[in-house]
């Protein structure tokens, strides 16, 4: 065949034109600080002609630990485009002021002098008329960088006003390992997972939501590992493992407990891994089911909890400020005999003898699998692998969506108990966590610039452990961190969400209502919050209460309507009517900004100097610097909040309102912005960046000499120490250059404990409320019929397409797929119901309805329906996004506290919402003869 | 299969190994690519690399069933002309009209002539088989560069041509009067036609970041890790041994008889379930013919090998192909092509547009 090949050397001007579209006049480091979780991906953005025409990869990351694959080269498909984003018709590039009714799509531009002055005025009158905690910022992860955090901070906190807890609001709580572990945040590096030789994909999707870094799941079974996933449908993450474990829809927990019931059964559980590490030694009362405690033995400490020594056959105090056993031999089994302070004899057993009782009469593999569908033998090979093989479980934050999301991470966690498996590299179960860049919240609180401040500031950081360690001393910094974080919780701004949605957003009717909540339930829902209230539990949390109306709400690109639970049905209809304002700061336009008074524009990332949100994940600090000016009149988050911080001074003198008082603290008004700025020296983004940058060398998480400059060079920097932030520290594992993060090596390997009341893993929990719950050890219950009684259950879970909803609403991903929301569905199911392919269906409960396109899909399970979340409800008709069919139901037992661990600190122990298994029907919008009959009448009329 | 090296095959040949077991269908390639080369007027609707969900209808819809290819002779085969519709995408929104909109209406695609009915991933995630034993995987696809061009041979006005440098597969865009019997002789249909220049246009493997030494973007920017590319006659590197000495890297319808430069490692999948749900470790969750369908007959082999190789590693064995493709050093997958390209600077001015004249030379190589 004659191959044609040219004689020019370049092939003509059509070579050239497209060597001139490579091409670009200049090159900044860029990420997208969108907590997109865990972010940080480093890249290099293009720009031609004062724009950015592409973005890419850097592909920097040097080799961590030998042998094992590099993180190169972290990114994916919204990072790829997100250029494109700046440049789209969904950004948002001037002021707007609402003109008709809210949501009605009448909008003013306005300049900032105007929108500014007029959010001022309604910020001081808030604050006049009701009280400063009647301005609300609406806890997020916000757009997700540096930027976007402080200056909700800045604006709402400076005022004394409240932010809702992030953890509620997104949920991405894992409250089941929070309740095992007294934190819920291991978060290995990734680089960790290639480690790993059998990986359970369990509640998780990485294919679709762990892009950058899925690669070392594959690698690690390209290393000899094994992969299962464990989920209802055959959901993409399949793709790549070895066993798929059908489990149905939210009864993980008996398929966890039947292996653990295999384990025990058969002695392949690691006995001395479980004596140390676990409450599974430490000694139960039989007769009132609480724990041997000192204080019922000798009248001591109402924390100090007892083993039986197999040695010396005496009851022994098992020591709160080590996991080490010593010479003890706690029994695992038994019935024992213990003397209290008055004389009187109690039989005590071990938690474990009690686990086992429980696992035994429920839990054997044949009986769990007729609870979840997983074949006995399955669960019997997985259990025989992991009691072998460093195993880890990958989650995601989808079990503690789920009601009893609880249960089925403690029975995880369990299963990792009794196989070994944490505190070693590759093992562990996973959630996220965030910290170590110690600037991000010192720079702020220092009382003025430069590094003289700073030390100030670590040192009375410094001087706070000594002192709660010297109230303690078998306190570690990990658990004195959390101990401040209890006693701090109260004047940091930040409440549990649950009040709030409470008395001001029109949830309690539903939480109250008894056929959508657990059957197990004794009482009705009014009955917990109120014992909660008034033993005290929640005291200093319940701002604003029932007696304050929220006036402001203030939100940082957190589009609240998009992803609350309930939707904008619920919101707009209870909590909209009585805001004097609602702000919206965000880049484009979402579902929120159109139904707010103002939506004020923010730049870009690619438009300021902003840093992602750090994370053990990935260990570095990563920068996103301005590689071009923003757009139209967008400023970034820290200018905005030196413009309003500058208004409010202007408008409180103009108003001769300087000063007033709130929970006990002075607020004044007529110096915002020289506290904020430092009298001036920070007002500059990158002079605040660099000092936050330079504070977190001098706090010794970076290396010495670390600032904006050396930033500009490398990219990113890889930290060096944990700092003292309470998710950092819970990592539990000394933080080596040369190799991948695995936590809890502590517990393990130094036999420190564990934040916990017992110090220890706590599977068993003896509040009274768990005990009246039945839950006091991991039991599976069923799900309840959120939503009414319906056919289908809705499981959800985070889109491929979008961070949030951030991307979902460019035209270049839009067409990475159907280009509109739909609902995937069983071809079984859509045909029963005569259903096709990519046609808009009615799905509807109790709750409300929606209408979206069906896509038949082989990887659906029977009765399941999954919509990815993240699409915007302006997406949809009427605007009415998915979330409006969800209940938003809490867990009444997450109310309880007053117990070790189980109190209130931001960002852990709390009541969170649920939206996994709503149940739900589907119909067709006009059944087939009709529709076919008004057609043919629709033709008959046209005749 | 090997190279052909006849006195007008190219000196070289750029290949590239897809490692399906890596691919997660994220899109990060198409969009890398889209981003890159496909924004410009007539272009809208280009995904010169895209990544598809197989079983499927893929993209243009129903590819595999419209023709074209190599006879015995090497003579190109006319296929059929892909339409507009069936490449669906392209869309356009109605932005505007929801941002002010008092009925709250919702944001779709403004429909222009069907193209709203099909897109580059219309049927992601639908898969076959039925639950619990369904099953699925992702497909990247981009131009083959194949070592016998029929799109080239059928081109009347001689406008395409194989690089000699580097077997890339070009079209003197100057020359293409927009016949499209490039279009109908490509049995893969990645060629695409621009209705606002009149002329087909295609994947150009990124010969002008090659030019600088730096890999094409769905190589480069492949967070999966999956994309190898190298010459193929490069003895040493990953490409020649996966797809000569182990056999593991299979062209996709090796029966179009094109040769193609892109080949495929195929796709492993979970066990599947017996009725009773126990594991089925003797019959694959992927029919096999269906397998063979795409890779042609040497697909079982292919995956009997990758398993035999997994299971050394999994008795604390060494595999050499096991860790070929673990690729511990990321550049291990981009062969010549490591440079980072933000260290290119180029000179100033820039080169005039017919590139005869100054033409940038990056600095410091």
């Amino acid at each position: 065949m004659p191959a044609r090949t040219r004689s020019t050397t370049n092939g003509g001007a059509t070579e050239d034109r497209y060597r001139q579209r490579w091409r670009w006049d200049s090159v900044a480091w860029g990420s997208h600080c969108v907590d997109c979780y865990p972010s940080n991906c480093p890249h290099r953005v293009y720009v031609r002609d004062g724009k950015v025409v592409r973005e890419e990869q850097a592909g920097t990351f040097p080799t961590i630990e030998r042998d094992v694959p590099d993180m190169n080269p972290a990114g994916c498909q919204k990072g790829a485009m997100w250029s494109q984003m700046l440049y789209g018709q969904e950004r948002v590039l001037y002021p707007l002021k609402r003109v008709g009714a809210r949501g009605s799509g009448k909008w003013r531009r306005v300049s900032w002098n105007e929108a500014l002055t007029d959010i001022a005025d309604k910020l001081i009158d808030a604050i006049q008329e009701v009280g400063p905690e009647s301005i609300i910022r609406i806890g997020e992860p916000a757009e997700g960088g540096t930027q976007a955090l402080i200056c909700g901070g800045a604006i709402v906190g400076r005022l004394g006003g409240i932010t809702t807890d992030v953890q509620a609001e997104i949920n991405d709580f894992s409250p089941g390992l929070y309740v095992t572990y007294g934190k819920f945040d291991p978060a290995a590096s990734v680089d960790d997972w290639f480690h790993s030789e059998l990986v359970l994909i369990w509640h998780c999707n990485p294919i679709y939501t762990n892009i950058p870094w899925y690669h070392f799941v594959a690698e690690a079974r390209y290393n000899g590992g094994e992969v299962a996933l464990i989920a209802p449908d055959y959901s993409p993450s399949a793709l790549h493992a070895d066993i798929f474990a059908p489990v149905r829809v939210g009864t993980d927990a008996a398929l966890a407990l039947g292996m653990c019931q295999f384990l025990i059964q058969e002695g392949l559980y690691h006995a001395g891994f479980v004596k140390e590490q676990t409450d599974l030694s430490l000694l139960v009362q039989l007769d009132n089911q609480r724990f041997l405690r000192a204080k019922d033995v000798d009248g001591g400490r109402d924390d100090q909890f007892y083993w039986f020594d197999t040695k010396t056959q005496r009851i022994v105090e098992a020591p709160r400020g080590t996991l080490a056993l010593g010479n003890v031999d706690p029994a695992l089994e038994g019935e024992f005999q213990a003397t209290l302070a008055d004389g009187s004899k109690v039989r005590v057993t071990p938690v474990f003898a009690l686990l086992r009782k429980l696992l035994d009469r429920h839990y054997t593999p044949e009986k769990a699998s007729k609870i979840c569908g997983v074949h006995p033998d399955v669960m019997r090979r997985i259990a025989r692998t992991a009691a072998r093989k460093r195993t880890r479980i990958l989650m995601g934050w989808n079990s503690g969506k789920y009601y009893h999301g609880d249960l089925m991470e403690r029975s995880m966690a369990l299963f990792l108990a009794l196989t070994g498996n944490w505190g070693k590299k590759g093992t562990g179960a996973r959630s996220w966590a965030v910290g170590m860049f110690e600037g991000m919240f010192s720079t702020l609180a220092k009382p003025k610039a430069g590094p003289e401040a700073a030390r100030q500031v670590f040192e009375m950081q410094d001087q706070m452990m000594a002192v709660l360690k010297a109230e303690d001393p078998t306190m570690t910094d990990e658990i004195a961190v959390a101990e401040a974080g209890y006693r701090g919780a109260r004047m940091g701004g930040m409440v549990p969400a649950v009040f709030f949605w409470y008395y001001h957003c029109g949830y309690r009717e539903r939480w109250n209502k008894k056929e959508w909540n657990d059957p197990s339930m004794k009482r009705p829902f009014d009955d917990y919050i109120r014992e909660g209230i008034e033993r005290g539990w929640w005291e200093g949390f319940r701002t604003p209460d029932e007696k304050t109306p929220p006036q402001v709400i203030f939100e940082i690109g957190s589009n609240v309507l998009r992803r609350s639970r309930g939707g904008q049905d619920i919101m707009v209809r209870n909590l909209w009517p009585n805001l004097k304002l609602i702000v919206t700061m965000d880049w484009r336009m979402n579902t929120t900004g159109l139904y707010s008074d103002y939506i004020l524009p923010t730049s870009q990332h690619y438009e300021k100097t902003n840093f992602c949100y750090t994370t053990p994940h990935v260990m570095n600090l990563t920068l996103s610097d301005r590689a071009v000016a923003p757009l139209g009149q967008a400023m970034s988050e820290w200018q905005i909040t030196l413009a309003l911080a500058k208004k409010i001074e202007q408008r409180a003198k103009a108003r001769k309102f300087l000063e007033y008082q709130t929970r006990g603290m002075a607020i004044r008004l007529d110096n915002v912005y020289d506290t904020l700025t430092k009298d001036g020296a920070l007002a500059d983004d990158d002079r605040l960046m660099d000092e936050m940058v330079r504070d977190s060398a001098i706090a010794g998480v970076l290396p010495r000499g670390t600032n904006l400059e050396t930033l500009r060079k490398k990219g990113f920097v890889r930290f060096i120490n944990w700092g003292l932030s309470s998710m950092a520290l819970a990592q539990a594992s000394d933080l080596r250059s040369d190799e991948a993060h695995a936590p809890f090596r502590w517990h393990t390997e130094k036999k420190l404990p564990f934040p916990t009341l017992t110090r220890r893993a706590q599977f068993y929990i003896d509040h009274d409320w768990f005990l009246e719950a039945g839950e006091e050890l991991p039991v599976h219950k069923e799900t309840p019929k959120q939503g009414g009684d319906y056919p289908f259950v809705l499981t959800s879970g985070h889109p491929r397409w979008s961070i949030h909803s951030m991307n979902m609403t460019n035209r270049i991903i839009l067409e990475t797929h159907r280009g509109h929301p739909f609902m995937s569905m069983n071809p079984k199911d859509a045909r029963a119901r005569g259903i096709e392919d990519d046609e808009e269906v009615r799905v509807y409960n109790d709750v409300s309805s929606i209408q979206i396109a069906v896509k038949i899909s082989a990887l659906v399970r029977p009765g399941q329906l999954i919509i990815y979340n993240g699409w915007e409800p302006y997406q949809f008709r009427q605007w009415k996004g998915a979330e409006n069919v969800e209940p938003g139901m809490v867990k009444w037992l997450h109310l309880a506290g007053g117990y070790g661990h189980l109190r209130y600190r931001g960002i852990h122990w709390q009541p969170v919402p649920i939206d996994r298994a709503i149940h739900l029907d589907v119909e067709k919008i006009r059944p087939k003869s009709k529709a076919k009959a008004a057609a043919k009448a629709g033709r008959r009329r046209q005749r | 299969m090997p190279a052909r090296r006849s006195g007008t095959a190219p000196l070289k040949q750029v290949a590239m190994v897809f490692d399906l077991n890596k691919c997660m269908g994220c899109q990060t390639c198409s969009v890398g690519c889209k981003v890159l080369w496909t924004q410009e007027e007539g272009e809208d609707y280009q995904w010169w690399c895209s990544v598809n969900t197989m079983p499927g209808r893929g993209y243009p819809k129903d590819w595999e069933g419209m023709g074209g290819g190599a006879r015995q002779d090497g003579r190109a085969l006319a296929g059929r002309l892909p339409s507009r519709a069936e490449f669906g995408g392209g869309w356009q929104y109605n932005y505007e009209e929801v941002y002010t909109s008092k009925e709250h209406i919702p944001l779709r695609p403004i429909d222009g002539n069907g193209t709203t009915q099909w897109g580059p991933n219309w049927d992601e995630d639908e898969g076959g088989g039925r639950w619990p034993n369904s099953y699925f995987f992702y497909l990247p696809r981009l131009c083959n560069h194949c070592t016998r061009p029929v799109c080239l041979e059928a081109c009347p006005r001689g406008a395409m041509y194989k690089r000699p440098k580097d077997g890339i597969v070009l079209r003197d865009e100057d020359e293409c009067r927009g016949y499209r019997f490039c279009m109908e002789a490509c049995p893969y249909k990645k060629i695409y036609f621009n209705l606002a220049r009149q002329v087909s246009q295609q994947c150009i493997l990124c010969f002008p970041r090659l030019e600088r030494g730096v890999a094409p973007a769905c190589a480069r920017q492949c967070p999966g890790r999956l994309v190898f590319v190298g010459y193929v006659d490069d003895e040493d590197g990953p490409i020649n041994q996966l797809v000569y000495r182990w056999r593991v890297a299979l062209p996709l319808h090796p029966e179009y008889g094109t040769g193609p430069n892109i080949f495929y490692i195929p796709p492993l999948a979970p066990y599947r379930l017996n009725a009773d749900g126990s594991l089925d470790e003797s019959t694959p969750r992927i029919p096999m013919q269906e397998l063979e369908q795409l890779f042609g007959p040497q697909v079982g082999r292919a995956l009997a090998t990758l398993k035999r190789e997994i299971a050394k590693k999994r008795r604390g064995e060494a595999s050499e192909l096991m860790d070929t493709l673990i690729a511990y050093h990321w550049n291990e997958l981009l062969g010549p092509w490591t440079r980072d390209p933000a260290t290119i600077r180029w000179l100033r001015p820039e080169a005039s547009s017919r590139g005869s004249a100054r033409r940038a030379q990056p600095e410091g190589r």
